[in-house]
């Protein structure tokens, strides 16, 4: 291997890791294809290739695989475009482990360019285009290697850094083509099929469920991935944000989990109104990120009005209504990758609730207790509170309590059989949601209805608006206190109900964000309005025409141009029409000596079995047979055509046809007039 | 085998083709294929990745369109020509390439217009450097070759596309006839008192052996044919025939057809090859001249050049390129 050929086929190697990325970043391809394209792809790196002797097995390995994905399809159990992005991604490691020439080179970067195509109908990120930019430059400059090597003579080194230079040129031109292309190319959508996408940072990581388990880990504190942005008017104008955003509520508690007494299923609307309003409501404007990875929309405590909302999908943006559900909680209707929304909300003080609104289940389900709860957790109630009966004040004495003596972790051994006493008594250490529902279930030992609460906490300010990551989520206490409604009261220690990621952890990840944010705005969300926008103010003249000058009536220049383009492209279109109906047809050389050996049939000439028309030339010429004259040239030129690289001419065939058809008919008269019969060839 | 263009109408084609000509290759196929699918894709989705991929595309295949060009541009490309070429049969051909500013990648050079196959490769040129490109070519028959131009192609920078460039260039390339072997005898030498070959029965040569005599006084003892002499009790030395230069004249007979007149050049300059390579003195007899018979590798490119230009018209002057 000369110099140049390794870094060529290293290039090469990793840009077909790199398209294969591309999709793998969707999170959609089955776990088997990226362990097997990352073993491939390893292996390939380190020069092992050993399906090189072995190209027919592994094909046919390849056709069991294609069977298999095809199965599935059919079953439902696979989507067709990830079925095809896996079976690109086998060929592409098929190949990388063959040797490596110039078909397997060409074949390699054609699946790297199907396998970027996949991942463009597969996923919607950032990271995607990040990917694409790589492959783009590492497989042309393999693929320029590649033609360079080809025109250096044996035993002479590929010149790699003279190549390296001009090529890095050439492919900054081309993304700036791409660019101007991707701005002015005209968006015309036939709108027929289009796979959903997933979030680029992996698996969404802050979805509400139906229920709240306690014993889970904790790990979700450390998450720093922005899941919500809103902008709030009035605008508080504070760096932080001690807010709760409240995404739904939880009434029964059975030992284990929270669920609710009564589902509600209502109808689907654009606006959902919750409560009633007053006139100093906060307005937000919300949009739930990819990385939310739910429907629950949520609102700053206590929401009073949802709607306005709008999905973002792979085909733009759609308004969508909204559907209300048990606990509170408002979800969207349709799927989307992300939301945004307008909410209203009371101010943070109260819900603004009466216990007679509320339906009878839920009133009784705001003092159930677990079956078999310890009983310690009651007379524990009663010590703290020492004959406390206000809500709200039993409520905060309870809580001060809990953030007194008991201390906060995300280190947890997983289920025990009864989470609650296992945090007040043995433990003494939890999460959220540990301190949340020991706290609403004193209080209901006691007497006094409280429920449970899931969402978010804080909210950091970044560019005018408020940002809220997955590491705040967050559960706390709503108590009942009559004439006020429900009222949030938090047990957690106060210092660890926001996020608790690393510092540095969170400004990448902003950095990370904000670009995600402008390429979902200026590349996702790009569509045929802000091109009339971009041409328009290209276009637009600057001096505006005079109202009193007469309007042209000549065609727009436009009109020419397209006129001109479409002249241009029927004519290529017949040029290429026109070569290939003239193009002779293979077998042409067949199918003549076939209508010889007709020809020469009805002369009553037959060839012997195994005899070829050269032989049976021969045969006539040395019986001197009349026809032997005509037969030689038409023998020459079907060995010509046949064997001599030089295929018969348009109508060529036809002429010698006739020409031995004339032969045929004079040897017949000839015949005839002697009243003889003629010779048989077969008589040899 | 392609068929030989007349002279005037290779200078007609030559002085009609465009400036630059592009070929799709079989990658560039393929990959004008996947970005058509992308683009049908993207109309079919609506899916603005697609539309980016397929702007990636299409931007890489007009940079591709200009960097090729710019590799052509600035070129200046001289024959340096071939040492001998015979037909169907691979010659050494050259050609010196120098650009005048910029660098170019990626260039084959070839004959435009000429039956030759081959080409010669070059894979980066700096500025002001001449290099000088060798391949090996075959013509498939004998004779005058009009070559018109030199044909320069480049694939750079992602083998997409074959962008070609032909420089002008009118000289001609003769063609030795094949070298094959002599079936038939080259006939009896000629007669006549031409020195001491034309004696061949004088002894004392280093031929082969003619007889056994008694050894004379005054001969050379290394002479003496030991065993025979032990057999016979008397001193008997060898004789041996004396080497000879002989002298033929090869001829080619007026009105033989075309084939039978490749088929008896052929013959006559492997014959020619056979007789000087032995020593003997070679002439040729044609029907449009006639060499004097020599001896040594001068006269056997004479005869060559002869057989070459057999049949066809020769120019006033001598500008071949071989």
């Amino acid at each position: 291997m000369r110099k140049g050929t390794r870094l060529r086929l290293v290039l090469r190697d990793l840009g077909s890791g790199f398209a294969f990325a591309s999709m793998a970043v969707s999170g959609q391809l089955p776990v088997w294809a990226l362990a097997l394209y990352g073993v491939a792809l390893v292996a390939a790196l380190a020069g092992r290739r050993p399906f090189s002797n072995r190209v027919k097995l592994t094909a046919l390995l390849l056709l069991a695989v294609a069977l298999t994905l095809g199965t599935n399809v059919l079953a439902g159990s696979l989507n067709l475009v990830v079925a095809a992005c896996t079976f690109a991604g086998l060929i592409s490691a098929q190949r990388l482990l063959s040797t490596p020439d110039a078909a397997t080179d060409g074949q390699v970067h054609l699946s790297g360019l199907l396998m970027v195509a996949g991942g463009a109908a597969l996923s919607g990120e950032l990271v995607y285009g990040l990917f694409l930019i790589v492959f783009g430059v590492l497989a042309s400059s393999a693929l320029a290697l590649g033609v360079v090597e080809a025109a250096v003579p044996d035993g002479e080194p590929v010149p790699v850094r003279a190549v390296t230079g001009p090529l890095a040129t050439g492919v900054g031109f081309a993304v700036l083509g791409a660019v101007a292309f991707f701005i002015l190319f005209p968006r015309l959508n036939w709108n027929m099929i289009g796979p959903s996408a997933a979030p680029g940072l992996g698996v969404a990581t802050a979805g509400f469920s139906d229920t709240v388990r306690l014993g889970g880990a904790g790990t979700i504190k450390d998450n720093p991935r922005i899941v919500l942005r809103a902008t709030l008017s009035p605008d508080p104008e504070r760096e932080a944000l001690d807010a709760y955003w409240v995404g739904r509520t939880y009434d029964v508690f059975d030992g284990q989990e929270w669920s609710n007494a009564r589902t509600a299923n209502g109808d689907a609307e654009f606006m959902k109104t919750l409560r009633p309003g007053r006139e100093n409501l906060v307005h937000q404007r919300v949009e739930l990120m990819p990385a939310y990875g739910a429907r629950t929309l949520v609102a700053l405590e206590t929401p009073s009005r949802l709607g306005n909302a709008v999905a973002n999908t792979q085909l733009g943006p759609r308004r969508t209504r909204i559907v209300e559900l048990g606990g509170g909680e408002v979800r969207f209707r349709d799927k989307g990758i992300s939301y945004s929304y307008e909410a209203y909300s009371l101010p943070p003080d109260a819900s603004g609730d009466d216990l007679r609104e509320l339906p009878p289940e839920e009133q009784d389900a705001l003092l159930t207790l677990p079956e078999g709860l310890d009983i310690r957790v009651a007379q524990t109630a009663a010590r703290v509170l020492n004959g406390e009966r206000d809500p709200l004040v039993a409520a905060q004495k309870l809580s001060a309590w809990l953030q007194r003596e008991y201390s906060y972790t995300l280190e947890l051994s997983g289920d025990v059989p009864d989470p609650v006493a296992d945090f007040l008594f043995q433990r003494k250490q939890g999460h959220c949601e540990h301190f949340a529902t020991a706290l609403t279930l004193m209080l209901r030992t006691q007497g006094m209805r409280a429920r449970l609460a899931t969402g978010f906490f804080g909210g950091e300010r970044v560019t005018g608006g408020y940002v809220v990551r997955a590491g705040d989520a967050h559960a706390w206490t709503h108590v009942l206190v009559p004439g006020r409604g429900f009222v949030t009261v938090d047990a957690t220690p106060p210092a660890h109900r926001a996020s608790q990621s690393a510092r540095l952890l969170e400004q990448l990840i902003n950095f990370y964000e904000v670009l995600e944010s402008q390429w979902r705005d200026v590349i996702l969300d790009y569509n045929f309005r802000d091109q009339l926008t971009v041409i328009r103010s290209l276009t637009q003249p600057r001096d505006v025409p005079r109202p009193d000058a007469p309007p042209s009536r000549a065609p727009p220049p436009r009109a020419w141009g397209a006129a001109l383009l479409a002249a241009v492209a029927a004519y290529a279109a017949w040029r290429l029409l026109a070569q290939s109906l003239s193009r002779e047809r293979p077998l042409a050389a067949t199918r003549f000596v076939d209508a010889v050996e007709a020809l020469l049939a009805s002369a009553r000439i037959t060839r012997d079995e195994g005899e070829t028309l050269e032989a049976l030339d021969a045969r006539l010429a040395s019986q001197r047979h009349p026809l032997s004259p005509a037969l030689a040239p038409i023998t020459r030129r079907y060995l010509e055509a046949r064997f001599g690289g030089r295929p018969l001419q348009q109508g060529e065939a036809a002429r010698l046809l006739a020409d031995l058809k004339r032969a045929v008919l004079t040897e017949s008269r000839r015949v005839a007039n002697q009243g003889t019969r003629p010779p048989q060839a077969r008589a040899s | 085998m392609k068929p030989r263009l007349p002279p005037w109408w290779a200078r007609v084609r030559s002085r009609l083709r465009p400036p630059r000509t592009l070929k799709v290759t079989r990658i560039g196929r393929t990959y004008l294929v996947v970005t058509f699918g992308v683009g049908l894709g993207a109309l079919n989705t609506g899916n603005n990745l697609l539309y980016l991929l397929l702007g990636l595309l299409l931007s890489m295949v007009v940079v591709s369109g200009v960097l090729s060009e710019r590799c052509l541009r600035y070129l200046s490309v001289r024959r340096v020509g071939a040492d001998a070429a015979f037909a169907q049969e691979p010659f050494a051909f050259r050609w010196a390439i120098s650009r005048r500013q910029g660098h170019a990648f990626a260039l084959t050079l070839s004959e435009a217009d000429a039956p030759l196959t081959g080409a010669g490769g070059v894979g980066y040129l700096p500025a002001g450097v001449q290099h000088v490109v060798r391949a090996d070519l075959t013509a498939p028959q004998r004779g005058p070759l009009l070559l018109t131009g030199v044909r320069v192609t480049t694939t750079w920078p992602l083998g997409l596309f074959a962008k070609t460039r032909v420089f002008p260039l009118d000289t001609t390339l003769l063609i030795y006839p094949r070298r094959t072997y002599a079936c038939q005898d080259p006939g009896a030498p000629e007669q006549g008192p031409l020195g001491d070959a034309g004696n061949p029965r004088r002894n004392d040569g280093n031929g082969d052996l003619v007889g056994l005599r008694e050894l004379a006084p005054g001969e050379d003892a290394r002479r003496i044919h030991w065993r025979k002499s032990a057999s016979a009790g008397k001193l008997l030395r060898v004789e041996r025939e004396h080497e000879e230069r002989r002298t033929f004249v090869l001829t080619v007979a007026a009105g033989l057809d075309a084939e039978a007149l490749e088929r008896r050049c052929e013959e006559v300059a492997a014959l020619a090859h056979r007789l000087i390579e032995e020593g003997h003195e070679v002439g040729l007899d044609t029907p449009e001249e006639r060499l004097r018979p020599a001896a040594g590798t001068a006269q056997e490119r004479r005869l060559l050049r002869a057989l070459a230009w057999l049949g066809h018209e020769r120019p006033r002057g001598d500008e071949e390129a071989a």
